[in-house]
């Protein structure tokens, strides 16, 4: 599946990088459906909600892919050949449509106490806000899908994701088990 | 006496007046007519009015009460034999339900608050109805560390003034709420924001920014009250930020740095001065008589990893005053050099006269630290008088960050954060809300990431620790206590004073509270139902006093969030 992807999005970001007559932003957002899906569920629970995602996040995602600061198979090549106003045009875009509800289940009480206290630890929703809706800069991370936010962190904790010192710095102190339970709970919001 | 009378208008003339006064935000010819006439014969904000708004028992015309941020309201009617009979006379519900940290600013009977994300609303001040609401389009980029804050509007002559979290300075028409301009402050993708109420004086619009935690380049800024023009710029971070190697801070202990590796660090990357942070959150004092306006400056970027700034990192940790026509340096005091705690100046100064070091009475500036000190400075020359006793538990100052994590008392928010103190000039005290949240201290050093969050490492509440918070009085003549009250959580919001003989402060909890000035009984007290973490205000209309106070919780102390502005009376 993956391997699929990979050849089926490099062929078409190849594509926008080399063809320069104007495209509408449903042309340059029809890449991104491969992926994140069509009707903006994505097509692997790795794979992130983007519709309704905040949109300084998304541009600034996509300006620190392409600036190699967050390095990733597939969205690297594809921001390459995005330019300020195409990264500013999808953020837009996507930000504008409505948050998908992926009917991820709800923690239960106990990973939902243990995941309470570490985000009381950390003060998660003094950035993510209340709810972790999230805004402008900072993701929504409420009903994201749980194995993105569980890979994500755990990207976040090794160093693999370098494009936030600050969550690097502040997910090395939690284990396994607290990440595992902020996810769940996170997820099921 | 401002008085408001419905009817003195006749109708034909409020329609002349609505169409003299153009298109209202409202769409309809009748609303523009409704709102039109309620703001009676509206007094332009003068100079002169705001010079006087100190004596001023009707009007809450700046921030912090007047230019000498006394927070001291003149008026008595509601004093310490009726304030047990205070209860609601309105509450307003916003739009935003979210942090409120707003100063509600009162202009012959109309009021201005604002909310998180920028919003403005106008509002009767008699009867809560709203007048005008303003909703900022902010852009893709916002960029703040701390919640979606706004700390309220200021207003000049026939304008309001809003800073935005995008970084810009907006001109709202007062009687209408349309924008008449708005100018961009600072790039918002590098971190600068804005939650501070601008400052009106003297034709100038004067405004700070935040992104001590992104790594900006700290200011104030001076802009033309009409046109939005940029006047003068006041770098709170130097070309030469090195200053003089002090190992001690403004109490006198050690900072355990160390001098030697921070010279070879000088030596291999030069002045640190582009990325250093030093934001000024809060409003600046103005001392009209020698026309000088006094800030302080908040911490050094990153907040926790000294390494990578050697040097002083002036003017951050420090009060800094300035000539106000020109922004030019007059003089600063740094309480902690070389800060790695970010316990840092966010409380905005008060200016008072204090006794000096020999008894006699001079022009002071008073300023509430993260630290728990309240310092108090000659104002001539900035220098250090004193430093009150601590008011709140001090343990481990000054234990380096480590990796795993250094605890250390007072936690990251201090102490006194950006809550504005209050003083009675007459007890010759000042009052202060304070946080005890215990915290560790960790550092991890990584480079300036453009903008994004920038703390070289980590505060960590620990969750095993009981937190609580304090109101505390303060004789700056002496820096002894007076009084001092416990409180259920951490404070966060602010403190109002008045010739009453009472203290007003709220809540993480919901309650609303009134304290004997002098002994800090607890006399009066209302649960509006979310965190009161803002500073209340106090007006009067038609003869009547008010106070009046936003209930919406907040994101740094993340206690429970509503959307109401409450106003009390004691009828």
């Amino acid at each position: 599946m993956r391997l699929v992807l990979i050849a089926f999005v490099a062929m078409v970001a190849s594509s926008i990088s080399h063809v320069a007559v104007a495209q509408s932003i449903e042309e340059k957002a029809a890449v991104c459906a491969g992926c994140h899906g069509e009707n903006g569920k994505p097509v692997s629970p790795e794979i992130p909600v983007l519709w309704g995602q905040k949109e300084g996040y998304i541009y600034l995602q996509l300006r620190d892919l392409k600036r190699g600061d967050r390095k990733h198979e597939i969205m690297s090549g594809i921001a390459a050949g995005l330019e300020k106003t195409d990264m500013q045009e999808l953020a837009k875009y996507f930000s504008e449509k409505p948050w998908i509800n992926l009917q991820q289940k709800s923690a239960d009480a106990p990973t939902a106490s243990q995941a309470q206290q570490v985000a009381s630890s950390a003060q998660c929703e003094g950035c993510h806000l209340s709810g972790y809706l999230g805004d402008s800069t900072i993701p929504r991370l409420a009903g994201q899908s749980e194995t993105y936010l569980l890979k994500t962190m755990s990207e976040f904790r090794s160093g693999a994701r370098a494009n936030n010192a600050w969550m690097v710095t502040l997910l090395k102190s939690y284990s396994d088990s607290d990440i595992a339970a902020l996810s769940k709970y996170i997820a099921g919001l | 006496m401002t008085s408001f009378k419905f009817g003195t208008l006749s109708i034909g003339a409020a329609a002349l007046l609505a169409g003299v006064l153009g298109a209202s935000i409202a769409t309809k010819a009748g609303d523009e007519i409704k709102n039109a006439t309620k703001f009676g014969n509206m007094n332009s904000v003068t100079q002169d009015l705001l010079n006087r708004a100190g004596g001023d028992g009707n009007n809450f015309l700046l921030t912090n009460g007047d230019y000498t941020q006394s927070r001291y309201f003149p008026n008595k009617q509601i004093n310490v034999s009726n304030v047990s009979k205070l209860r609601p006379a309105w509450v307003f519900q916003t739009e935003v339900k979210d942090s409120m940290e707003t100063s509600p600013i009162v202009v012959n009977g109309i009021m201005y608050v604002t909310t998180s994300f920028d919003h403005v609303y106008a509002l009767d001040a008699r009867t809560g109805e709203e007048l005008w609401h303003y909703k900022q389009k902010l852009g893709p980029i916002t960029t703040y560390c701390c919640g979606p804050n706004n700390r309220g509007v200021a207003v000049y002559e026939d304008m309001v003034y809003l800073a935005t979290l995008d970084a810009k300075l907006v001109a709202l028409d007062a009687k209408t709420g349309k924008q008449v301009w708005e100018t961009q402050v600072a790039d918002p993708e590098l971190g600068y924001s804005e939650t501070m109420a601008p400052t009106a004086v003297k034709g100038k619009i004067l405004v700070g920014t935040n992104g001590g935690e992104y790594g900006i380049r700290g200011f104030v800024k001076a802009f033309d009250a009409k046109t939005g023009k940029n006047l003068w710029t006041f770098n709170t971070v130097p070309e030469s930020s090195v200053g003089v190697w002090a190992t001690n801070d403004a109490t006198g202990r050690d900072m355990h740095r160390d001098i030697a590796a921070e010279k070879a660090a000088l030596a291999k990357n030069g002045d640190p001065y582009k990325t250093l942070g030093g934001g000024v959150w809060q409003n600046p004092a103005v001392d009209l008589d020698t026309n000088r306006i006094y800030f302080v400056v908040g911490n050094p970027s990153p907040d926790l990893d000294g390494s990578l700034r050697p040097g002083d990192n002036l003017y951050t940790d420090s009060l800094v005053s300035v000539d106000l026509d020109t922004g030019k340096y007059v003089c600063h005091f740094q309480y902690i050099a070389h800060d790695v705690w970010d316990m840092d100046a966010v409380s905005p100064p008060a200016i008072v006269k204090v006794a000096d070091k020999d008894g006699k009475m001079i022009k002071g500036v008073i300023h509430g630290g993260k630290t728990g000190h309240i310092y108090v400075h000659d104002a001539k020359d900035c220098s250090l008088i004193r430093f009150s006793e601590a008011m709140v538990p001090q343990e481990n100052m000054w234990v380096l960050p480590t990796k795993d994590g250094a605890r250390m008392l007072p936690g990251a928010n201090g102490g006194v954060e950006w809550s504005p103190l209050a003083t009675n000039p007459s007890l010759g005290l000042a009052y202060a809300i304070n946080l005890h949240q215990p915290m560790t201290y960790h550092v991890e050093s990584s480079a300036y990431p453009a903008g994004k969050l920038w703390l070289g490492g980590a505060f960590k509440i620990i969750p095993t620790e009981e937190q609580w918070g304090n109101v505390t009085a303060v004789d700056y003549n002496t820096g002894k206590i007076k009084w001092q009250v416990k409180t259920q959580q951490p404070m966060i919001g602010g403190i109002l004073a008045t010739a009453g003989g009472l203290v007003f402060t709220g809540e993480s909890n919901g309650q609303f509270e009134a304290f004997d000035a002098e002994t800090g009984a607890a006399l009066w007290k209302f649960q509006a139902g979310a965190g009161v973490n803002a500073p209340p205000s106090s007006y009067s209309v038609d003869g009547k006093q008010y106070v009046v106070v936003a209930a919406g919780g907040n994101a740094q102390v993340d206690s429970k969030r509503g959307n109401s502005i409450i106003a009390f009376t004691a009828d």
